[in-house]
Parts: C-alpha cells; sequence; structure tokens
C-alpha cells in the first residue's frame, strides 16, 4: 500500500532570478499531521504554496521536477490549477475571511462547484462543527464575519477550507496571530481533524510542532536539511543544524 | 522661536489656506442666488421647473426649463449607460487581467483622453460624428442627444475608470489569495470577491463621473444640437442647461428676467451636482465593507 498522499521528486523554485527552493525529495503521508520549520526566509511556505500552485499568481516564477499528487503530476500541463486547489484547502498565516457573512464564508467554495441549496445548510453547518466553531456562530451565521475574534475568524477559515472536503489541508503558521487559548483550540482541531485530511502546516513554535506533529521537516535556505519522525527530529536529531534550530543555539 | 509656536503658525496658516477656498466657494454660490433669484419675480418656481416653454426673448418671454432639464438628463443617462460598462471593464482589465506591458500603456491612453480640452471632443463630435450619424441614419442632424451622449461618454470614461481602478487596487490581496485557494477562477474571484468590496468606490466613481458629465458645457453646445424642447427620440436634438446659459448669456441685458433665469438655471446645476457629490459621498460610506481581517 502506498501510504503517501503527495511525493515530491527534485524540486526546484524560482522566483525570477533567486532560487528559492534547492532539489528538494520528499514524501507526505496520507493522514499524517507534518510540520514544516526552520527559520524566516528558508523557504518553507514556498514550498507549501507549491503544493496547491499558489505560487502560479506570483508573476515570473518557475518549478522545476515532479510533484505528484495522488499519482498525478500537479505541474502536468493538462492539469488545471483550479482542481488542485480544491482538492488542496489552505489556511493563511493571517485570518482571511471574506467581507461577506458567516454563512456566505463557507458556502462560497462548495457554490463554486455547484452544492445545491438543500444540502448547503446542512454542510455550513458541518464544516463549522468540524472546526468547533459552530456553538459560537450558530445564532448569527448572517452577520458579517469580519465581526469575530481573531481565533473564531481562523476557525472560521478552517471551515471554510473543509467546506470544500479537501484531500489535503495545507496550513501556514496558523496560529501565529492568535492567542494561546485560540491556539490551544487549533491545535486540538488539527489533532481532530488528521483522521481524515492530510496536514502540512508550517510553523514558528517548536512546542507546538512537537505536540501535534508525526513527521517534522527542517530546512534551511532553501534545502531540505533533515526530515523524520518527529520524535527523533526533537530528541535525536542526526545533523548538527537541526539540533542547533531547534535548541535555540542557532545562527 | 520655540517649536511650539512654530506648529501653532503652521497650523493657522494651513487653515487660513482652507479658509480661503471655503469664501470662494461661499462667494460664488452666494452671487449665484443674488441673481438668479429675482427670476422668481416674473416666474413661479414651479413654472420655471416644470414649464414646458423656454421662450426668454419673446414678449411675453416663458421661462419654462423643464426641456433644459430634460435635456440634460437624458445626455447624462445616456453617456452614464455608456461610460460606467466601459470605465469599470477598463478599471478591471487594468487592475486585475491586463499583463503589464499593456497595463502601462492603456493607463497612458486613458490618462491622454482626460486631458483632451472638451473643445476638441466637441470639434471631434461635430466633424466626424455628426455627419456620419446623419447619413448613416438620414437624420435632418448629426447634432442630437446620441451624438452628445457619446462624447460626453468619452469625456466620463476617464474619471470612472480611474477612480475604480484605486478602488479594485484597494481590495486586500488577502481576500484574492482565499478565493484561488478555495480553487475559484479568475473570473469568478473578479465577480464574487473584488467587485462587490470595491462597490463603495466603483459607486463613488460612477457619482462623480455623472457629475462631469452634467456639468460639462462646451460639448454638449457644440453637439447637442440646441433645440429647447422634448426630444422624442435618441436622434433628436436638446438643449441641455449648461449649453443654454453659455450660448444666451452673451445676449442678454444685464438684470432682466432672462439674465436672472440663467443664473436660476446655474442653481439648478448647482443643486445637482450637490446631489450627485451627496450621494457619492453616502455610497462611499455605505457599501464600505469592513476592512480585512482585525484581531
Ligand atoms: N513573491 C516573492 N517574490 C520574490 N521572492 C520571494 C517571494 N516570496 C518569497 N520570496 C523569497 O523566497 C525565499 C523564501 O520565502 P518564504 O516566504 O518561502 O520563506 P518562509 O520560510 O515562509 O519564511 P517565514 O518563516 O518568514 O514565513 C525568501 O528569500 C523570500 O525573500
Ligand atoms: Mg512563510
Amino acid at each position: 500500500m502506498d501510504s503517501h498522499i503527495i511525493k515530491l521528486h527534485k524540486v526546484n523554485f524560482y522566483y525570477g532570478q533567486t532560487q528559492a527552493l534547492t532539489d528538494i525529495s520528499m514524501n507526505f503521508g496520507q493522514n499524517r499531521v507534518t510540520a514544516l520549520i526552520g527559520p524566516s526566509g528558508c523557504g518553507k511556505s514556498t514550498l507549501l504554496r507549491l503544493l496547491n500552485r499558489m505560487n502560479d499568481l506570483i508573476d515570473g516564477t518557475k518549478v522545476e521536477g515532479e510533484i505528484l499528487f495522488e499519482g498525478r503530476n500537479i505541474y502536468a500541463p493538462n492539469i488545471d490549477p483550479v482542481e488542485i486547489r480544491r482538492k488542496v484547502g489552505m489556511v493563511f498565516q493571517k485570518p482571511n475571511p471574506f467581507p461577506k457573512t458567516i454563512y456566505n464564508n463557507i458556502s462560497y467554495g462548495p457554490k463554486l462547484t455547484g452544492v445545491t441549496v438543500a444540502d448547503m445548510d446542512s454542510l455550513v453547518e458541518q464544516s463549522l462543527r468540524q472546526a468547533v466553531l459552530w456553538d459560537e456562530v450558530k445564532d448569527i451565521l448572517n452577520k458579517s464575519a469580519m465581526n469575530l475574534s481573531g481565533g473564531q475568524q481562523q476557525r472560521l477559515c478552517i471551515a471554510r477550507a473543509l467546506a470544500m472536503k479537501p484531500d489535503v489541508l495545507l496550513m501556514d503558521e496558523p496560529t501565529s496571530a492568535l492567542d494561546p487559548i485560540s491556539t490551544a483550540k487549533i491545535e486540538e482541531l488539527i489533532e481532530e481533524l488528521k483522521k481524515d485530511y492530510t496536514i502540512i502546516i508550517v510553523t514558528h513554535n517548536m512546542q507546538q510542532a512537537a505536540r501535534i506533529s508525526d513527521e517534522t521537516a527542517f530546512f534551511y535556505l532553501g534545502n531540505l536539511v533533515e526530515y523524520n519522525k518527529t520524535e527523533k527530529i526533537f530528541t535525536n536529531p542526526d545533523v548538527k543544524q537541526t539540533e542547533d534550530y531547534i535548541t535555540g543555539r542557532f545562527g | 522661536m520655540t517649536r511650539r509656536i512654530k506648529e501653532i503658525i503652521i497650523k493657522y496658516i494651513f487653515f487660513l489656506f482652507a479658509l480661503v477656498s471655503v469664501i470662494v466657494l461661499g462667494l460664488i454660490v452666494s452671487s449665484l442666488f443674488r441673481e438668479g433669484l429675482p427670476v422668481f419675480k416674473s416666474v413661479s418656481l414651479k413654472d420655471f421647473i416644470f414649464g414646458m416653454e423656454w421662450y426668454p426673448t419673446y414678449d411675453p418671454p416663458s421661462f419654462g426649463i423643464f426641456p433644459l432639464i430634460f435635456g440634460s438628463f437624458i445626455v447624462t443617462v445616456f453617456a452614464t449607460v455608456i461610460a460606467v460598462p466601459l470605465g469599470v471593464l477598463a478599471a478591471i482589465y487594468i487592475s486585475e487581467i491586463a499583463p503589464q506591458a499593456i497595463k502601462e500603456s492603456l493607463k497612458s491612453v486613458i490618462e491622454l483622453l482626460a486631458g483632451l480640452p472638451s473643445v476638441v471632443l466637441g470639434f471631434f463630435g461635430m466633424v466626424i460624428v455628426a455627419p456620419w450619424l446623419q447619413e448613416t441614419f438620414d437624420l435632418p442632424t448629426g447634432l442630437n442627444i446620441i451624438n452628445a451622449s457619446v462624447i460626453l461618454a468619452i469625456m466620463a470614461i476617464p474619471t470612472i475608470s480611474s477612480i475604480s481602478e484605486d478602488a479594485l487596487y484597494a481590495v486586500p490581496n488577502e481576500f484574492k489569495e482565499a478565493s484561488y485557494a478555495l480553487g475559484a477562477t479568475k473570473y469568478e474571484t473578479i465577480t464574487k470577491i473584488i467587485l462587490p468590496a470595491a462597490l463603495s468606490g466603483i459607486s463613488t466613481a460612477v457619482m462623480l463621473g455623472m457629475a462631469r458629465a452634467i456639468g460639462e458645457t462646451m460639448v454638449v453646445l457644440m453637439v447637442a444640437g440646441g433645440a429647447a424642447a422634448i426630444p422624442e427620440s435618441i436622434f433628436d436634438s436638446v438643449r441641455p442647461m449648461p449649453a443654454s446659459i453659455a450660448a444666451e448669456m452673451g445676449e442678454t441685458p444685464y438684470g432682466s428676467p432672462h439674465y436672472h433665469a440663467l443664473f436660476a438655471i446655474g442653481m439648478v446645476l448647482f443643486f445637482l451636482t450637490l446631489m450627485f457629490n451627496l450621494i457619492a459621498d453616502y455610497a462611499s460610506h455605505k457599501f464600505r465593507q469592513t476592512g480585512s481581517a482585525t484581531l
């Protein structure tokens, strides 16, 4: 059985002339939580955005190598990025709900795919329940999402991504703008979501990576330095650089 | 001199400059009213606004400006109908779709359009558009509603497009990214996320474009044809308010009822433009969506 949902083979990535990722080969396990760590500017977000082709939106970028999602090369010419983005959801660092009602934030994505209105109410409820937000917002579904707190907004963004029923959820520092209580809620949520989704999460918080992830990848200057079981990375890393970074002795 | 005194002096200098423009506006408006209001000694407000006959030089004269108001209204509406789609679509194309090179050149073309003196556009309407209309549709004259509307639209497009463009640029990038990440296409993102978020700015743009069209004098003077009657088709001539004022002011004896009537038309125009600006202001608040996420 092949339990790797995403496979990268010798991936290079360029913003114009500058190379942001060098020769990355790695596989992401299905229904696993993988943490991407590393100092600022090492290419974590770049890698994440490669996986749902969000980097396509930036002019002058170039990808080399192969990225397979469920066995298909997502950069093959016959692949529609829209198709990929429906299956690979994304949650951003800064909560970014649309300036619409809570309900319409959730229904926005599914409507694009043509879910009928009868299903919509239950889909909205289900997604909000999954993101543990339902009880807080069930009476204000028609209020603007902008009135929610930062932590609630971020869970709304997670619910919005889940409403698309993706296979993979990419999260780019989803808790960096949140207080400890909201952060704890989202970490619990990730634990819960892992049963049904493959999660790839960028984080600067070492404890967070250690708490929630099964595998951890350490990046430095666009290179994948070490990739292993989280336990191993945090207790007995093979590479000295990894250890220095994790223990905060970096630089 | 202490820093505090400097600050105070600077503050008052700025206040003075702001005051000057307010005073100038006040003087203009008050002289407009002083010269315009006396017309109501010879005609009632109702007969002035709703009167169907504009025969200011007859004996006895009749000062009904409804055909003039209607003329202004009709060319402004048609100009808006033409200019809004073109202006807004151009703005969308420039801000969201066009590649960098085309974007730059398109922007300069539109800026050039904004810089064209209205008399040049009016001339274009007179010697190019009018004969063409006349021949193609077999009309007695090509100086008519449709001609004036087209030329006014050309004048309003730069206003509408550049203000709309600013509104579109102001839509936070996070909204667009969120939309694309949910599998929306560019078209879906533009229509469902970007346009609604920019709606307040775009309505302001439309209102200011309309204000520009309704107050424009030279173009309507040159190409609207000048008939002070309610038109029956879009190929009829009309006499919008600014054209009336410009055409008749020179031959009117100072202090005559006709003279006051022209000022009173100016008052009507003033109120209309004021209304457009108030609506634009209201729209820019009303449709404002709360900005990006706050923590
Ligand atoms: N849009 C862009 N255009 C050009 N260069 C970029 C762009 N985005 C990122 N880069 C560059 O690519 C490199 C990797 O950036 P990336 O955002 O992936 O880092 P990161 O690991 O996510 O950092 P952080 O932890 O600060 O978010 C950096 O050197 C950055 O300057
Ligand atoms: Mg990043």
